[in-house]
Protein backbone atom coordinates (compact mmCIF):
# COMPACT_ATOMS: atom_id res chain seq x y z
CA UNK A 1 0.00 0.00 0.00
CA UNK A 2 0.84 3.79 -0.71
CA UNK A 3 2.59 5.87 2.11
CA UNK A 4 0.25 8.21 1.00
CA UNK A 5 -2.84 6.02 2.15
CA UNK A 6 -1.03 4.68 5.29
CA UNK A 7 -0.61 7.97 6.67
CA UNK A 8 -4.11 8.36 5.48
CA UNK A 9 -5.55 5.48 7.52
CA UNK A 10 -3.42 6.49 10.15
CA UNK A 11 -4.83 10.11 10.51
CA UNK A 12 -8.13 9.16 10.11
CA UNK A 13 -7.51 6.55 13.06
CA UNK A 14 -6.35 9.08 14.92
CA UNK A 15 -8.46 11.77 14.82
CA UNK A 16 -11.40 9.66 15.59
CA UNK A 17 -9.51 8.96 18.78
CA UNK A 18 -8.89 12.33 19.99
CA UNK A 19 -12.36 13.70 18.80
CA UNK A 20 -13.64 10.66 21.02
CA UNK A 21 -14.29 11.64 24.37
CA UNK A 22 -14.99 15.10 23.47
CA UNK A 23 -17.65 13.45 22.00
CA UNK A 24 -18.91 10.68 23.82
CA UNK A 25 -18.43 11.96 27.38
CA UNK A 26 -19.76 15.60 27.29
CA UNK A 27 -21.59 15.33 30.53
CA UNK A 28 -19.37 14.75 33.65
CA UNK A 29 -22.79 13.80 35.71
CA UNK A 30 -22.60 10.58 33.79
CA UNK A 31 -18.88 9.31 34.04
CA UNK A 32 -18.98 7.32 37.65
CA UNK A 33 -16.90 8.99 40.16
CA UNK A 34 -13.81 6.49 40.07
CA UNK A 35 -13.22 7.18 36.63
CA UNK A 36 -13.20 10.85 36.72
CA UNK A 37 -11.05 10.12 39.80
CA UNK A 38 -8.71 8.55 37.44
CA UNK A 39 -9.12 11.18 34.36
CA UNK A 40 -7.72 13.63 36.48
CA UNK A 41 -4.65 11.54 36.75
CA UNK A 42 -4.13 11.25 33.10
CA UNK A 43 -1.49 13.80 32.72
CA UNK A 44 0.95 12.66 35.32
CA UNK A 45 0.15 9.25 33.96
CA UNK A 46 1.29 10.03 30.42
CA UNK A 47 3.32 12.30 31.32
CA UNK A 48 5.47 9.48 33.67
CA UNK A 49 4.88 6.30 31.02
CA UNK A 50 6.77 8.17 27.93
CA UNK A 51 9.27 9.70 30.06
CA UNK A 52 10.11 6.50 31.80
CA UNK A 53 9.89 4.41 28.68
CA UNK A 54 11.92 6.61 26.51
CA UNK A 55 14.60 6.84 29.00
CA UNK A 56 15.02 3.24 30.24
CA UNK A 57 13.90 1.46 27.24
CA UNK A 58 15.18 1.43 23.30
CA UNK A 59 13.21 0.24 21.09
CA UNK A 60 12.30 -2.37 23.97
CA UNK A 61 15.77 -3.61 25.21
CA UNK A 62 16.75 -1.75 28.53
CA UNK A 63 19.00 1.56 28.28
CA UNK A 64 22.45 1.07 28.53
CA UNK A 65 23.07 3.14 31.71
CA UNK A 66 24.71 6.93 30.96
CA UNK A 67 24.21 10.58 29.54
CA UNK A 68 20.57 9.93 29.30
CA UNK A 69 20.11 9.23 32.77
CA UNK A 70 22.00 12.06 34.01
CA UNK A 71 20.78 14.61 32.19
CA UNK A 72 17.49 13.98 33.12
CA UNK A 73 18.20 13.86 36.52
CA UNK A 74 19.52 17.63 36.19
CA UNK A 75 16.61 18.58 34.55
CA UNK A 76 14.50 17.10 37.08
CA UNK A 77 16.39 19.06 39.89
CA UNK A 78 15.93 22.18 37.84
CA UNK A 79 12.41 21.55 37.54
CA UNK A 80 11.66 21.02 41.23
CA UNK A 81 14.22 23.42 42.14
CA UNK A 82 13.00 27.02 39.34
CA UNK A 83 9.53 25.18 38.95
CA UNK A 84 10.22 26.44 35.20
CA UNK A 85 9.85 24.56 32.12
CA UNK A 86 12.50 26.02 30.09
CA UNK A 87 15.10 26.16 32.77
CA UNK A 88 14.50 22.67 32.87
CA UNK A 89 15.06 22.07 29.36
CA UNK A 90 18.00 23.77 28.95
CA UNK A 91 19.58 22.69 32.06
CA UNK A 92 18.98 19.30 30.79
CA UNK A 93 20.08 19.41 27.53
CA UNK A 94 23.19 21.19 28.07
CA UNK A 95 24.24 18.53 30.51
CA UNK A 96 23.43 15.79 27.69
CA UNK A 97 25.83 18.18 25.04
CA UNK A 98 28.46 18.46 27.39
CA UNK A 99 27.83 14.37 28.37
CA UNK A 100 28.20 13.78 24.51
CA UNK A 101 30.34 15.79 23.89
CA UNK A 102 32.90 14.39 26.51
CA UNK A 103 32.00 11.04 25.31
CA UNK A 104 32.73 10.98 21.88
CA UNK B 1 -23.71 44.16 14.83
CA UNK B 2 -21.51 41.13 15.13
CA UNK B 3 -18.73 42.44 13.25
CA UNK B 4 -18.32 45.17 15.79
CA UNK B 5 -18.81 43.36 18.97
CA UNK B 6 -16.38 40.79 17.03
CA UNK B 7 -13.62 43.39 16.71
CA UNK B 8 -14.60 44.60 20.42
CA UNK B 9 -13.85 41.13 21.90
CA UNK B 10 -11.38 40.28 19.84
CA UNK B 11 -7.94 42.08 21.53
CA UNK B 12 -9.08 39.87 24.40
CA UNK B 13 -9.36 36.54 23.52
CA UNK B 14 -6.25 37.52 21.00
CA UNK B 15 -4.66 38.44 23.98
CA UNK B 16 -6.00 35.02 25.75
CA UNK B 17 -4.62 32.77 22.84
CA UNK B 18 -1.42 34.42 22.78
CA UNK B 19 -1.28 33.41 26.65
CA UNK B 20 -1.83 30.24 25.79
CA UNK B 21 1.50 30.56 22.99
CA UNK B 22 3.65 31.65 25.85
CA UNK B 23 2.67 28.80 28.52
CA UNK B 24 3.93 26.27 25.49
CA UNK B 25 6.83 28.12 24.26
CA UNK B 26 9.19 26.53 25.91
CA UNK B 27 8.48 23.55 24.65
CA UNK B 28 8.90 24.75 20.66
CA UNK B 29 12.62 24.11 20.47
CA UNK B 30 12.45 20.63 21.57
CA UNK B 31 9.15 20.59 19.33
CA UNK B 32 10.86 21.92 16.07
CA UNK B 33 14.03 19.88 17.00
CA UNK B 34 11.91 16.82 16.47
CA UNK B 35 9.68 17.93 13.69
CA UNK B 36 13.30 18.19 12.01
CA UNK B 37 14.32 14.99 13.08
CA UNK B 38 11.04 13.49 11.13
CA UNK B 39 11.73 15.35 8.06
CA UNK B 40 15.48 14.00 8.04
CA UNK B 41 14.09 10.26 8.41
CA UNK B 42 11.73 10.70 5.75
CA UNK B 43 14.14 12.00 3.57
CA UNK B 44 16.59 8.95 4.77
CA UNK B 45 14.13 6.42 4.09
CA UNK B 46 13.47 8.00 0.37
CA UNK B 47 10.00 8.68 0.91
CA UNK B 48 8.41 11.47 -0.93
CA UNK B 49 9.03 14.52 0.70
CA UNK B 50 5.40 15.70 -0.20
CA UNK B 51 4.14 12.35 1.62
CA UNK B 52 5.86 13.49 3.99
CA UNK B 53 4.50 16.94 4.61
CA UNK B 54 1.12 15.47 4.08
CA UNK B 55 1.73 12.79 6.98
CA UNK B 56 2.93 15.43 9.37
CA UNK B 57 -0.07 17.72 8.77
CA UNK B 58 -2.25 14.95 9.16
CA UNK B 59 -1.56 12.72 11.94
CA UNK B 60 0.01 15.51 13.50
CA UNK B 61 1.74 12.90 16.41
CA UNK B 62 5.48 12.41 15.90
CA UNK B 63 6.37 9.34 17.89
CA UNK B 64 3.79 7.15 15.65
CA UNK B 65 4.77 8.92 12.78
CA UNK B 66 7.78 7.51 13.25
CA UNK B 67 6.25 4.35 13.85
CA UNK B 68 4.79 4.14 10.36
CA UNK B 69 7.85 5.46 8.70
CA UNK B 70 10.24 2.84 10.22
CA UNK B 71 7.19 0.03 9.35
CA UNK B 72 7.44 1.00 5.91
CA UNK B 73 11.17 0.83 5.74
CA UNK B 74 10.94 -2.65 7.43
CA UNK B 75 8.80 -3.96 4.24
CA UNK B 76 6.36 -4.52 7.20
CA UNK B 77 2.54 -4.89 5.58
CA UNK B 78 0.62 -1.52 5.43
CA UNK B 79 -1.41 -2.90 7.91
CA UNK B 80 0.84 -3.57 10.70
CA UNK B 81 1.93 0.38 10.30
CA UNK B 82 -1.55 1.51 10.57
CA UNK B 83 -2.31 -0.29 13.46
CA UNK B 84 1.10 0.64 15.09
CA UNK B 85 0.63 4.34 14.70
CA UNK B 86 -2.86 3.83 15.60
CA UNK B 87 -2.01 1.94 19.09
CA UNK B 88 0.79 4.08 19.84
CA UNK B 89 -1.50 7.07 19.55
CA UNK B 90 -4.46 5.69 21.77
CA UNK B 91 -3.52 7.43 24.65
CA UNK B 92 -5.40 10.53 23.17
CA UNK B 93 -8.63 8.58 23.67
CA UNK B 94 -7.70 9.62 27.49
CA UNK B 95 -6.70 13.16 26.72
CA UNK B 96 -9.91 13.27 24.77
CA UNK B 97 -12.14 11.52 27.86
CA UNK B 98 -10.23 14.10 30.40
CA UNK B 99 -10.48 17.33 28.24
CA UNK B 100 -14.32 16.57 27.79
CA UNK B 101 -16.02 18.18 30.73
CA UNK B 102 -13.63 20.97 30.39
CA UNK B 103 -14.39 21.50 26.60
CA UNK B 104 -18.68 20.44 27.04
CA UNK B 105 -19.91 24.17 26.57
CA UNK B 106 -17.65 24.96 23.39
CA UNK B 107 -19.28 25.40 20.41
CA UNK B 108 -19.25 22.08 18.19
CA UNK B 109 -16.86 23.38 15.50
CA UNK B 110 -14.60 24.62 18.52
CA UNK B 111 -14.46 20.83 20.27
CA UNK B 112 -13.64 19.28 16.38
CA UNK B 113 -11.10 21.52 15.51
CA UNK B 114 -9.23 21.49 18.86
CA UNK B 115 -9.10 17.76 18.61
CA UNK B 116 -7.73 17.84 15.28
CA UNK B 117 -4.53 19.81 16.93
CA UNK B 118 -4.22 17.65 20.56
CA UNK B 119 -0.83 16.95 21.06
CA UNK B 120 0.33 15.36 24.41
CA UNK B 121 2.22 18.56 25.28
CA UNK B 122 -0.76 21.20 24.44
CA UNK B 123 -3.79 18.39 26.31
CA UNK B 124 -1.61 18.43 29.24
CA UNK B 125 -1.11 22.31 29.54
CA UNK B 126 -5.24 22.81 28.72
CA UNK B 127 -5.69 20.52 31.44
CA UNK B 128 -3.40 21.96 34.03
CA UNK B 129 -4.48 25.59 32.91
CA UNK B 130 -8.64 24.49 32.60
CA UNK B 131 -9.24 25.35 35.97
CA UNK B 132 -9.93 28.41 37.00
CA UNK B 133 -10.49 30.01 33.01
CA UNK B 134 -14.05 31.07 32.36
CA UNK B 135 -15.29 28.83 29.18
CA UNK B 136 -14.09 31.56 26.60
CA UNK B 137 -11.10 32.28 27.67
CA UNK B 138 -10.45 28.67 27.83
CA UNK B 139 -11.27 27.98 24.76
CA UNK B 140 -8.82 30.38 23.40
CA UNK B 141 -5.75 29.75 25.77
CA UNK B 142 -5.87 25.73 24.43
CA UNK B 143 -6.16 27.12 20.46
CA UNK B 144 -3.24 29.66 21.68
CA UNK B 145 -1.25 26.70 22.81
CA UNK B 146 -2.16 23.68 20.52
CA UNK B 147 -2.35 25.47 17.13
CA UNK B 148 0.86 27.42 17.61
CA UNK B 149 2.61 24.28 18.60
CA UNK B 150 1.21 22.19 15.81
CA UNK B 151 3.06 25.06 13.36
CA UNK B 152 6.43 24.88 14.64
CA UNK B 153 6.16 21.02 14.66
CA UNK B 154 5.10 21.37 10.58
CA UNK B 155 7.87 23.98 10.12
CA UNK B 156 10.07 21.98 11.86
CA UNK B 157 9.47 18.72 9.95
CA UNK B 158 9.79 21.13 6.88
CA UNK B 159 13.20 21.79 7.45
CA UNK B 160 14.45 18.67 7.98
CA UNK B 161 12.59 17.59 4.83
CA UNK B 162 14.88 20.62 2.99
CA UNK B 163 18.09 19.92 4.90
CA UNK B 164 17.75 16.10 5.27
CA UNK B 165 20.14 14.57 8.32
CA UNK B 166 21.89 17.56 9.19
CA UNK B 167 22.05 16.57 13.08
CA UNK B 168 24.83 13.87 13.48
CA UNK B 169 23.50 10.87 14.85
CA UNK B 170 25.55 10.61 17.84
CA UNK B 171 24.18 13.74 19.00
CA UNK B 172 20.95 11.55 19.81
CA UNK B 173 18.24 13.98 19.81
CA UNK B 174 16.16 11.23 21.05
CA UNK B 175 16.50 12.86 24.09
CA UNK B 176 14.53 15.54 23.74
CA UNK B 177 10.81 13.01 24.23
CA UNK B 178 12.10 12.47 28.26
CA UNK B 179 13.54 15.78 28.20
CA UNK B 180 10.43 17.53 27.11
CA UNK B 181 8.14 15.93 28.89
CA UNK B 182 10.15 15.95 32.55
CA UNK B 183 9.73 19.77 31.56
CA UNK B 184 5.94 19.83 31.35
CA UNK B 185 5.25 17.35 33.88
CA UNK B 186 7.77 18.06 37.07
CA UNK B 187 6.95 21.87 37.58
CA UNK B 188 3.25 21.04 38.15
CA UNK B 189 3.64 18.41 40.33
CA UNK B 190 1.45 19.20 43.83
CA UNK B 191 0.63 16.20 45.46
CA UNK B 192 1.51 12.66 46.43
CA UNK B 193 -1.27 11.10 44.53
CA UNK B 194 0.30 12.43 41.33
CA UNK B 195 3.77 10.74 42.51
CA UNK B 196 1.68 7.34 42.96
CA UNK B 197 0.25 7.65 39.44
CA UNK B 198 3.77 8.15 37.89
CA UNK B 199 5.49 5.07 40.15
CA UNK B 200 2.12 3.11 38.65
CA UNK B 201 2.92 3.98 35.23
CA UNK B 202 6.36 3.73 35.40
CA UNK B 203 5.90 -0.03 37.04
CA UNK B 204 3.50 -1.22 34.17
CA UNK B 205 5.89 0.73 31.44
CA UNK B 206 9.31 -0.92 32.65
CA UNK B 207 7.52 -4.69 33.22
CA UNK B 208 6.34 -4.56 29.65
CA UNK B 209 9.20 -3.49 28.03
CA UNK B 210 8.93 -6.48 25.56
CA UNK B 211 5.37 -5.66 24.35
CA UNK B 212 5.13 -4.67 20.93
CA UNK B 213 2.91 -1.85 19.27
CA UNK B 214 4.00 0.58 22.55
CA UNK B 215 1.39 -1.42 24.38
CA UNK B 216 3.46 -0.91 27.60
CA UNK B 217 2.96 2.97 27.12
CA UNK B 218 -0.78 2.82 26.83
CA UNK B 219 -1.18 -0.04 29.45
CA UNK B 220 1.54 1.82 31.88
CA UNK B 221 -0.84 5.37 31.49
CA UNK B 222 -4.04 2.88 31.87
CA UNK B 223 -1.87 1.44 35.37
CA UNK B 224 -1.14 5.31 36.47
CA UNK B 225 -4.53 6.58 36.17
CA UNK B 226 -5.60 3.58 38.64
CA UNK B 227 -2.86 3.89 40.59
CA UNK B 228 -3.61 7.41 41.65
CA UNK B 229 -7.12 7.35 41.48
CA UNK B 230 -7.20 4.55 43.86
CA UNK B 231 -4.63 6.20 46.60
CA UNK B 232 -6.32 9.36 46.05
CA UNK B 233 -9.59 8.11 46.86
CA UNK B 234 -8.05 6.32 49.80
CA UNK B 235 -6.62 9.19 51.16
CA UNK B 236 -9.91 11.31 50.90
CA UNK B 237 -11.60 8.50 53.06
CA UNK B 238 -8.62 8.64 55.23
CA UNK B 239 -9.36 12.48 55.77
CA UNK B 240 -13.07 12.03 56.24
CA UNK B 241 -12.01 9.62 59.06
CA UNK B 242 -10.03 11.54 60.68
CA UNK B 243 -12.38 14.67 60.50
CA UNK B 244 -14.82 12.99 61.85
CA UNK B 245 -12.37 11.80 64.86
CA UNK B 246 -11.68 14.97 65.95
Amino acid sequence: MNIWLIFLAAAIGTYLIRISGVVLLKDEERIPVPVRRALRMVGPAAMGAIIVNSLFLDHGEWRAFGAWHIAAAVAIAMAIWRRSEGWSMLAGALVFAALIATVA
Amino acid sequence: MTRRSFLRVAPRQWSDAWDGTKAIAPLMVGCAIFGMAFGALIRDAGINPWAGLFGTTTVVAGASQIAIVEAVRANAPAIVAILTAILINARFALYSAALAPMWAEFPRRWRFGLAYFMTDQSAVIAMREAEGQEVVRRRWFAAGASVSFVVVWVLGTILGLILGPIIPEHWQVGFIVPLMFIAVLVPGLRNLAQLVTIAGAAAVVLLGHGWPFGLNVFFGIIAGMAAGATFDAWQEKRRAVVGGLS
